[in-house]
């Protein structure tokens, strides 16, 4: 039982890194500008049919799909802003409506342009096995958790360090008071989104390299994404981490301890007990009062 | 898509030029039948497989006969029930004489209650759970289900004769019940099964497959799923490689689309089938269905798109002997269809008082090289299973 519950534990690690990657996206728009971006899901899985032209059309490694994917998924991502940034009166609510269409859009696009067929990598170097001890995993997963890794870590430090880090904060925090403080609460917003389409890139390729995509499922992805975030807490880079961690284990502990049929079950308990017991998030409480 | 339009217009052209020598272009009745299909949605994969098959009979139909000019009106359902029915509503308000039918029980139940509300007759190849059938509709058919995957499949497993098999099941209306069919089938043989059921939405499949690998310890994995839960399952085993000796599942893995896309997973794994790849058709019909499909498409017959040709045959023959009778305005159609007795691709087809076809039966193909051999039954098998036989 232990070597199931160990492998588990890493199972559920590699796969909430992924998790975390696309929640990453989703939290900082969702910071910046209080807007939840239902499109989010299908800019990920836009990217990921990126490193499928680049790997099915050109015979590359999906990683080298990543200028690509940023180029699209970053662009797309500011013809979203500008359209969001165009509603005058209840922002918030339209705002879900106007990206819920356009996640519909999205979807229907790529299934006229790349078919409804299953897509994933066939690289044999992602797909090979490695192991660390009695741990197991293919090699894509061990890339996509590094460069989940890195781009956490990046994330974390630019909006520390940075002038625009602190200034998206700012905005974030009071929008007012940080245009009064000389930030252009508008440009703020518009790299925060943009940042978050370079997420989305990301994530998709790490997505299509160690899991498989159809164009139907980017709104699963938001809404993976959307439970992370509220796991975390609006505003915590390293809570929308543990938070994605913490889906990935809950989810692959349920499968080898209960049912595999209750996997997914048990993810929607765990945000409605954190949304219950803790309605700023696991990690957002205490910013939240500070 | 230019190709396809290309091709369709040409095909068109010559059988509007065949039909305009002979002399009945201007007499042919038109007759419309309904499609409702899943487009788009998390079926459309399938849905796609299904209009193509579809949209090759009907050209078939069309070349077969002059009196009748069958054309389809088709209506995306969206992958969903309440699009499905309204499509049905809309359809049989067009003027469609009968409806085609779409993907999964959960569609197909709904949908063809309302077509049986409305008089409609509604055919279905993408339904297999028994529930239809137990409904008593007098309209409703279908030429496929679940009783003829399940004695594929454990025709195979039974023929192995392993001590313990692990079924990997999707939590979805058809795969859960043919799991547990397979579940009690394989159980009364005295092998040892465990089921392990799956949400649809999971994507990491390596603690199921990892309890397989050290709680179950089977000789046998069955995958009784669909595309992408195949490519998770094959890949985490990949990975943690239990000792078991071949992977099994059910339709649409022993096709050679999952052959060319995921080549390495591929090898010795085994899926229900009726073709083997490159495709070996015998009968006439069957070689004008692969020379049409790959004038149309551009590819080799799928596995859904042969299931949706033969029902779209069988509605239209019915109905072309209906429409001669005089019967097809009057409710003639049910009675033409429980008439039909013929051979297919799929094998003999017939409708039972339940409307359900009681000789639909399956082969197993096993991937082998980018090629799909045929390994049980012994009488349609194309070549040995290998066994043991994995992709790694």
């Amino acid at each position: 039982m232990f070597e199931l519950v160990l492998q588990a534990v890493f199972s559920g690690v590699l796969v909430g890194s992924v998790y975390a990657l696309v929640a990453l996206g989703l939290a900082v728009a969702f910071g910046a500008m209080r807007i939840i971006n239902l499109a989010h899901g299908e800019l990920v899985l836009l990217a990921a049919y990126m490193a499928y032209v680049v790997e099915g059309r050109f015979g590359l490694n999906p990683w080298a799909a990543i200028p690509l994917a940023l180029v699209v998924v970053v662009s797309l991502s500011w013809v979203i802003f500008k359209a969001v940034d165009r509603i005058r009166e209840h922002r918030e609510l339209n705002s879900l409506i106007l990206t819920f269409a356009v996640g519909i859009v999205l979807t229907n696009a790529i299934l006229l342009i790349f078919a409804s067929d299953v897509r994933s990598t066939s690289s044999p170097t992602l797909q090979d096995a490695i192991s660390i001890g009695d741990l197991f995993a293919m090699k894509g997963e061990i890339v996509a958790f590094c460069v989940s890794l890195v781009l956490m870590g990046a994330l974390w430090w630019w909006l520390k360090k940075s002038w625009y880090g602190r200034a998206v904060r700012a905005v974030s925090s009071n929008r007012e008071a940080a245009g009064l403080m000389g930030i252009d609460p508008a440009r703020i917003e518009t790299t925060a989104f943009l940042i978050a389409g370079a997420l989305a890139a990301f994530a998709g390729v790490a997505l299509y390299t160690m899991s498989v995509v159809q164009p139907a499922v980017g709104h699963t992805f938001t809404v993976k994404a959307f439970i992370v975030t509220v796991l975390a807490g609006v505003g915590s880079i390293p809570g929308v981490f543990l938070g994605a961690l913490l889906l990935g284990v809950t989810e692959a502990l349920t499968v080898t301890l209960a049912s595999s049929a209750l996997q997914e079950l048990a993810g929607m308990v765990l945000f409605l007990l954190v949304l219950f017991f803790l309605p700023n998030g696991l990690f957002g409480a205490r910013a939240r009062r500070g | 898509m230019v190709r396809r339009i290309l091709v369709s217009a040409a095909l068109g052209l010559a059988l509007g030029a065949v039909g305009a020598t002979a002399g009945h272009a201007q007499s042919a009745t038109k007759i419309v039948i309904g499609a409702h299909m899943p487009l788009t949605g998390s079926l459309a994969r399938s849905g796609h497989a299904f209009d193509e098959g579809m949209r090759v009979a009907l050209e078939a139909c069309n070349a077969a006969q002059p009196r009748h000019r069958f054309e389809v009106e088709e209506i995306d359902d969206e992958s969903t029930p309440a699009k499905a029915v309204s499509a049905v509503e809309k359809l049989a308000a067009s003027g469609a004489a009968a409806i085609i039918g779409g993907y999964g029980s959960n569609i197909v139940g709904p949908a063809s209650d309302a077509s049986d509300k409305l008089g409609k007759t509604y055919v279905t190849a993408g339904a297999v759970s028994d529930e239809l059938t137990a409904r008593g509709l007098k309209t409703f058919f279908r030429i496929n289900n679940n009783a003829g995957y399940q004695r594929g499949i454990a025709g195979l497993i039974t023929d192995l004769k392993p001590t313990a098999v692990s079924i990997v099941a999707s939590t979805k209306e058809a795969p859960t019940l043919l799991a547990e069919g397979l579940e009690k089938e394989l159980s009364a043989k005295g092998i040892k099964v465990t089921v392990h059921k799956f949400d649809p939405a999971i994507t990491d499949f390596k603690p199921i497959v990892n309890k397989i690998k050290v709680q179950d310890k089977p000789d046998i994995i069955m995958m009784s799923a669909y595309e992408n839960d195949y490519v998770g399952i094959v890949r985490a085993a990949k990975v943690l490689k239990p000792d078991v000796k071949l992977i099994v599942g059910a339709w649409s893995l022993a096709t050679p689309k999952m052959s060319q896309e995921f080549p390495d997973l591929m090898t010795n794994v085994v899926g229900t089938s009726f073709l083997p790849f490159p495709v070996e058709v015998k009968s006439p019909e069957g070689l004008r269905f692969a020379e049409s499909y790959k004038a149309m498409y551009g590819k080799e017959i799928e596995y859904l798109s042969s299931l949706a040709f033969v029902e779209t045959m069988v509605l239209c023959e019915a109905m072309v002997r209906s429409a001669d009778a005089g019967t097809l305005d009057k409710g003639g159609l049910p009675a033409e269809m429980r008439k039909t007795d013929r051979p297919s691709i799929l094998g003999r087809i017939q409708f039972d008082a339940t409307g359900d076809n009681p000789n639909f039966a399956l082969s197993m193909g096993q991937h082998r090289d980018g090629k799909i051999v045929l390994v049980s039954p012994k009488g349609a098998a194309t070549g040995p299973l290998v066994y043991p036989g994995l992709p790694w």
